[in-house]
């Protein structure tokens, strides 16, 4: 039997799921097109260029020297570009998409408003997952043709120096490895993938009533600065009685509401060689989950009756 | 389900302007209509009016401070009513970095379109719209007008039952105006309803089957348009092949003139803007009125 082919305009009834992952999805890959196209990832030019400035390096200390330099470099370089994107990038889409009522014609289309925040934060993750995996890739590669080429130049004096024993060369080429590219040194990248989730989530919490990006970029920095000193003000609080009410309340407001981004600090020990503590990575990530679940709500709270 | 495509009742919409409780402004006021399955109806008023909140309702953007609105029986706020509207904002709002194929295919995959129905789709609104040669072109180089019909190919990607169309021909030159116009006029040939907001009187004269007149807030006259444009109090006579004599005695003479014949008897009609100015004068006159 013959169909006739339906008109272009022959409305076509369809059901809608309450929540779809699918529509998160298509908003996240939009705005990682966005940032990509925001030339976002020429930053990745700049971390290569302070990758070979530090190969072309040669300065006057061990080779295990040499190595811990090139990754508290390269390592405390992705971490800043992972908070500042997270940061900077979060609060410039949202307020965008509203300034320039992009956001009308998404949400008048069969999207919920929780979708659309999940998908905008989990695009500027996806973009920060990406460049810390493209710098990672190059800051290892630096490290291990370094670590490989020191290896072969010590075994080889060593080798030539009969003062030396075995035992003598194992231990140095033990003190270079220690210093080289090890699978821990991944913890150290997801420690700052983390470290960047939370600051979005916090940032997406304040775009969503925040007046302007610049708003939003400046309180959360501030609120990423003193999460550094939550250890300290957490031991200040506790034991300290005689604090005046306002500072007990700030105290609190601190302990409450702002992340312990002291949690990730941990990775400094990992790149510089320590043994990694397990049981503080699952801590991390466990809390890093708290984190992203309570300021997604709390942004839903704000965001689901506002008015466009 | 309801048999109506929009159901307004008792719409009241307030903004607050300040922390104080008095400082408030009624932006629509107990408004009320209804949209029929597959008519154009359309929503005309001065800036201000609240014909934009109004529309922002419907689109579920906003909520009503007091009174209901249904989208073929949905609340407006509902996601399945979402599912039913396709709208056409006044300044299309779109992502300039996307190209006009990628736009379709990002607001096509928001409604659940994929793979071979969504290319077919998109290459059907592409031709429909006539902007297949622009395609890949991204949007921040595209005109005024090329954007408004990307725009309308956005909002029917889903083939939806409702179009809400807010001043569709805003800044585009007559030729791209008429494209629209005749694109309306094809929905509703189509059996779409279409809920238009247009400051071109002319325009929803040409395509509305009945038509609203707000101001302040409050609906002022609506109806069928053929009714609000009548004008009661006089009748019209047209003649075929009458003398200029028979003019000056017409209804005496008629019967007695067997050339004359008469076509149509009825009510003369004025146009909607000249409707449209004298109720904007009669309302201003009114509003002194109560002032006094």
């Amino acid at each position: 039997m013959n169909q006739t082919p339906p008109s272009v305009f022959e409305p076509a009834i369809k059901t809608v799921s309450p929540f779809s992952l699918r529509r998160v999805m298509v908003i996240a890959s939009s705005s990682v097109t966005q940032l990509v196209r925001m030339k976002t990832f020429y930053f990745l030019l700049a971390f290569a260029a302070i990758i070979v400035v530090l190969m072309s390096l040669n300065p006057p200390t061990t080779p295990a020297g040499v190595l811990s330099t090139i990754k508290r470099i390269s390592f405390g370089t992705m971490d800043v570009f992972a908070w500042l994107f997270a940061i900077v990038s979060t609060a410039l889409l949202i307020p965008k998409d509203i300034e320039d009522r992009t956001l009308y014609t998404i949400l008048s289309k069969p999207v919920r408003r929780i979708e659309y925040l999940i998908g905008k934060l989990l695009g500027v993750l996806w973009v920060i997952a990406i460049s810390l995996l493209v710098m990672y890739a190059v800051c290892a590669l630096a490290l291990w043709s370094r670590e490989t080429l020191y290896i072969a130049e010590e075994l080889e004096a060593m080798n030539a120096d009969a003062r030396y024993s075995a035992e003598n060369v194992s231990a140095q080429i033990a003190l270079i490895e220690q210093q080289g590219l090890r699978p821990e040194l991944g913890i150290a990248v997801l420690a700052s993938f983390l470290k960047a989730a939370v600051v979005a989530s916090v940032t997406i919490f304040l775009s969503t009533f925040a007046s302007s990006s610049l708003f939003s970029i400046i309180i959360s920095v501030l609120v990423f600065i003193i999460g550094h000193a939550h250890t300290m003000a957490t031991s200040f609080w506790l034991y300290q009685t005689d604090n005046s009410l306002f500072v007990q309340l700030l105290l609190k407001v601190v302990k409450i509401f702002i992340p312990n981004f002291q949690l990730y600090s941990f990775s400094h020990g990992i790149i510089q060689g320590e043994a990694v503590a397990y049981s503080l990575v699952w801590q991390m990530t466990g809390l890093t989950g708290v984190y992203l679940v309570v300021f997604l709500f709390l942004s839903l709270l704000v965001f689901i009756d506002k008015e466009f | 389900m309801s048999d109506l495509a929009v159901e307004v009742k008792n719409m009241t919409k307030v903004f607050s302007r300040g922390l104080k409780k008095s400082d408030y402004v009624v932006a629509v006021d107990n408004l009320s209509f209804d949209i029929k399955p597959g008519e154009v109806y359309g929503l005309i008023g001065p800036n201000g009016s609240g014909k934009s909140t109004t529309m922002k309702v419907v689109l579920g953007l906003m909520s009503p401070t007091k009174g209901d609105v249904k989208v073929f029986g949905y609340d407006s706020g509902d996601i399945r009513a979402r599912n039913e509207i396709g709208f056409l904002p006044e300044n299309p709002y779109f992502y300039k970095h996307l190209t006009g194929k990628e736009t379709l295919k990002f607001y096509g995959k928001l409604c659940g379109f994929r793979g071979r129905e969504l290319k077919d789709r998109i290459a059907e609104l592409l031709e429909l719209v006539d902007l297949e040669s622009a395609a890949n072109r991204r949007l921040g180089g595209y005109s005024k007008g090329m954007l408004q019909r990307i725009g309308l190919a956005q909002a029917l990607i889903q083939r939806p039952r409702l179009v809400i169309l807010d001043e569709p021909t805003a800044g585009v030159d007559p030729l791209g105006s008429r494209q629209i116009r005749d694109l309306i006029l094809k929905l509703k040939d189509d059996g779409i309803t279409v809920f238009l907001c247009s400051h071109l009187l002319e325009q929803v004269q040409e395509v509305c089957d009945r038509v609203g007149i707000i101001f302040e807030g409050r609906m002022r006259r609506e109806g069928p348009l053929e009714e609000l444009i009548q004008i009661e109090e006089q009748t019209a006579m047209t003649f075929s092949g009458a003398k200029p004599e028979l003019l000056a005695k017409v209804r005496e003479l008629i019967k007695a003139d067997s050339g004359a014949t008469i076509v149509e008897e009825g009510h003369p009609k004025t146009t909607l803007e000249r409707l449209f100015v004298s109720l904007s004068h009669a309302s201003n006159t009114d509003d002194k009125g109560d002032e006094k």
